[in-house]
């Protein structure tokens, strides 16, 4: 996740740097502008006065992927969209993260079993991080969904992976 | 030399006049419902997470797993299975997949039995998983009397056998 990311073990000078950028990070989560169907229009509302997702930092809709760090994908994945999606989200600088929006794309949500022409979920093509249900989703549960982001920003560390979590994660494969 | 300052006195006033329900705005209190902290008001029937109610004299579930429910759901979202004869009958397993449901209030509509509600302001979802939104029949059932299109108000004589209920 950028230049000093998996170079130290863990240590007093990791954590205080990991306080710094998280709260760096989670103070402004700035989202893509992107919609694909009708939860944009909750996406808008929430980015509006009467909800004015501002207050969290994170209502700079940035017009392209290289300034943005949160993707709201808002609405249903189509198969021919599905590449530009992938695109989209190789072309963002690295801390990014992923808030499916809506149940269209968490799961496809009433396509899901009789539809030829819609993913069956924006997870099977890019990482999720955090889900929010809803069809659409309220502009309360959308700003939800971003304090559970940020509650996942808060535990990001640049340290690299302790050597006790990677044995415990040996001891259990070989059980 | 006049014309060059009517044109700079016409910018302003086109600029202030474009700017006027700006202006406006600046002196009206802010409409912006600060959400974590205070709740914008939701009607009686907003759709929200579902609730299985509960019969508050008895306690139990007033579901009967007749799969009305799970029959008319467009995204086919409820899976059910009931236990018990006759009058006993409730359901044993009731799991909404909030993954696919589209909040249509089908299921609650259909519901003969006046078992299920959505007019909750349970709106408050989201998880890290897709599995923390399959919600099973503990996370659903009632703790206390929710709304329903049958019954939008608490009954007076439910309400005295659950308050004398807790007083005991």
């Amino acid at each position: 996740m950028g230049l000093l990311q998996g170079k130290f073990e863990p240590n007093i000078f990791t954590t205080t740097a990991d306080w710094l950028f998280n709260w760096a990070r989670k103070s402004s989560p700035w989202p893509m502008t992107f919609g694909l169907a009708c939860c944009a229009i909750e996406m808008m509302a929430t980015g509006a006065s009467r909800f004015d997702l501002d207050r969290l930092g994170a209502g700079v809709f940035r017009p392209s992927p290289r300034q943005s760090d949160v993707m709201i994908v808002a609405g249903t994945v189509t198969e021919k969209m599905a590449p530009r999606i992938k695109t989209l989200y190789e072309q963002m600088p690295d801390p990014k993260w992923v808030i499916a929006m809506g149940a269209c794309a968490i799961s496809g949500g009433p396509f899901y079993y009789d539809a030829y022409h819609v993913v069956k979920g924006v997870d099977l093509i890019i990482p999720v991080d955090v889900y929010v249900p809803g069809c659409p989703p309220t502009p309360e549960a959308l700003i939800y969904g971003i304090l559970l982001l940020q509650e996942k920003i808060t535990h990001d560390t640049i340290a690299k992976p302790s050597r006790a979590a990677g044995r415990t994660d040996l001891l259990a494969a070989k059980a | 030399m006049s014309g060059y300052f009517q044109d700079l006195f016409g910018g302003f006033w086109s600029i202030l006049v474009s700017l006027k329900v700006t202006l406006r705005y600046l002196f009206t209190p802010a409409i912006t419902t600060q959400y974590p902290d205070e709740h914008r008001f939701q009607p009686l029937r907003t759709f929200n997470r579902h609730v299985l109610t509960i019969d508050e004299a008895t306690g139990k579930l007033k579901c009967t797993a007749c799969e009305a429910c799970a029959r008319i759901c467009p995204a086919r979202c409820i899976e059910l299975t009931g236990g018990g004869k006759g009058k006993d009958r409730r359901a044993a397993t009731f799991v909404i997949d909030h993954n696919l449901c589209m909040y249509c209030n089908l299921c609650v509509e259909v519901c003969p039995f006046d078992a299920i509600t959505m007019w909750t302001r349970i709106g408050e979802l989201g998880a890290y998983t897709r599995q923390g939104l399959v919600y099973d029949q503990p996370t659903m059932t009632a703790d206390r009397f929710y709304p329903t299109p049958m019954t939008p108000e608490r009954p007076q004589g439910a309400g005295k056998a659950a308050g004398a209920a807790t007083a005991t």
